[in-house]
């Protein structure tokens, strides 16, 4: 609490700053850790700048989820070289993944952060909102800005890629494989 | 009823929550009769929770929040980055005012010019050294002083090293006209105009 604090403010405290843990989780997922807080503060800041336009009958996790999109986009991502994703929608979806193949009855947790971190960004952001925050398909459309149906493309297709990296890291590393911090992919 | 083919089509929307109540209704029928397709359905969400179980292990640091709240909620005059900025601001004015001739004239017409502003045209009290005119005038930046020929001219230097021209009337005769009375220091009561450096002279006594 600060000293004269304004409604404003008190507003922010009650309504945004309890969200900075999920803001945190997937801004370190998309920058790694050595970014994160700065990339957190940026998205912060950037939401109080504009914390009038934010209606307070919405989802205000949903709306610092876009700041933090926009924010990462223009400061973080168009440092780094990534290959387009082909969003067409619909005829991306590949249903016959054999999900009850072997490897899914193995320890899942070690590999997934590498697994994640080598997934296009689009995927990856995706996936985090849905599995990880419980978004909607709705809500990370609107976070993504891109269509619902683009939305379910992107989750299926990045699921089925995280599975299948997954199993080749521990086809690679079949006991030894630790949860660590793994750099994020060089430009 | 469905089949195998729909439901893996569908099968992220499931797991998602996603389906129509009807649509949810449907697939799970399909997934008590079909072992294959409840394994993929038990894999899929087993992967949605690997997934969730890695990320969510990070917390932010305490630090992180305070920065937050800093940058954020305390007043504009408390965040570093604005407080930096003035510490900044005021180091460049020092400096240049030290160091640039023009910047410095500048300030100081600024100052004098605020405080005429703050103190016009008031009733004081002045204590200096009544010193010639000219002759300060030809000391400091050579001038052409008259006064072998036409007498010197009292004015008063207070201690800040400023020189107050001394208005003409019956009362500054002497301060002006007297060149016993130079050297000498005088506490001259009367009205000054800053803008004019010049005091009107109501009385006066000689210390």
């Amino acid at each position: 609490m600060f000293f004269g604090q304004t409604p404003r403010g008190k507003h922010f405290e009650r309504n945004a700053l309890p969200h900075l843990p999920a803001v945190y989780r997937t801004a370190r997922q998309l920058v790694g850790v050595e970014s994160a807080d700065d990339l957190v503060q940026e998205t912060f800041l950037r939401a109080w700048k504009y914390f009038e336009t934010f209606d307070p009958t919405t989802n205000c996790r949903a709306w610092l989820f876009r700041i933090l999109r926009n924010v990462w986009i223009s400061r973080w991502r168009k440092s780094r070289l990534e290959l387009p994703l082909v969003d067409t929608g619909d005829e991306q979806i590949e249903p016959y993944y054999d999900w009850e193949g072997e490897f899914l009855r193995e320890e899942l947790s070690a590999g997934v952060e590498r697994a994640l971190s080598e997934l296009p960004a689009d995927y990856r952001l995706a996936i985090l909102l849905a599995d990880v925050e419980d978004c909607t398909y709705e809500e990370i459309a609107r976070i993504m800005e891109c269509p619902i149906g683009t939305v379910m493309s992107r989750l299926n297709r990045g699921r089925r890629m995280l599975a299948r990296l997954m199993q080749v890291y521990r086809d690679a590393k079949p006991s030894k494989s630790q949860p660590r911090e793994f750099a994020r992919r060089k430009p | 009823m469905m089949d195998c083919k729909n439901l893996r089509e569908i099968l992220d929307l499931y797991v998602d929550g996603e389906l129509s109540p009807e649509a949810t209704v449907q697939a799970e029928a399909h997934l008590t009769e079909c072992n294959a397709c409840r394994r993929a359905a038990d894999g899929l969400q087993g992967l949605r929770q690997a997934v969730k179980a890695a990320v969510s292990q990070y917390q932010p640091a305490p630090q992180l929040a305070n920065r937050v709240r800093k940058s954020t909620l305390s007043p504009w005059y408390r965040r570093p980055t604005w407080a930096l900025a003035v510490a900044a601001a005021a180091l460049l004015i020092v400096t240049l005012a030290v160091s640039a001739p023009q910047f410095r004239g500048a300030v100081a017409n600024s100052l004098e010019a605020a405080a005429f502003h703050l103190d016009d045209s008031r009733a004081v009290v002045m204590e200096g050294l009544l010193l010639c005119r000219d002759c300060e005038l030809k000391k400091e930046y050579g001038y052409r002083a008259m006064c072998p020929l036409k007498g010197h001219h009292g004015t008063l230097q207070t201690k800040d090293g400023k020189i107050w021209n001394i208005l003409d009337g019956d009362a500054s005769e002497d301060l002006i006209h007297n060149s016993a009375l130079l050297g000498r220091t005088v506490r001259i009561h009367g009205r000054c105009f800053r803008r004019a450096s010049s005091i009107e002279v109501d009385s006066y006594e000689v210390l």
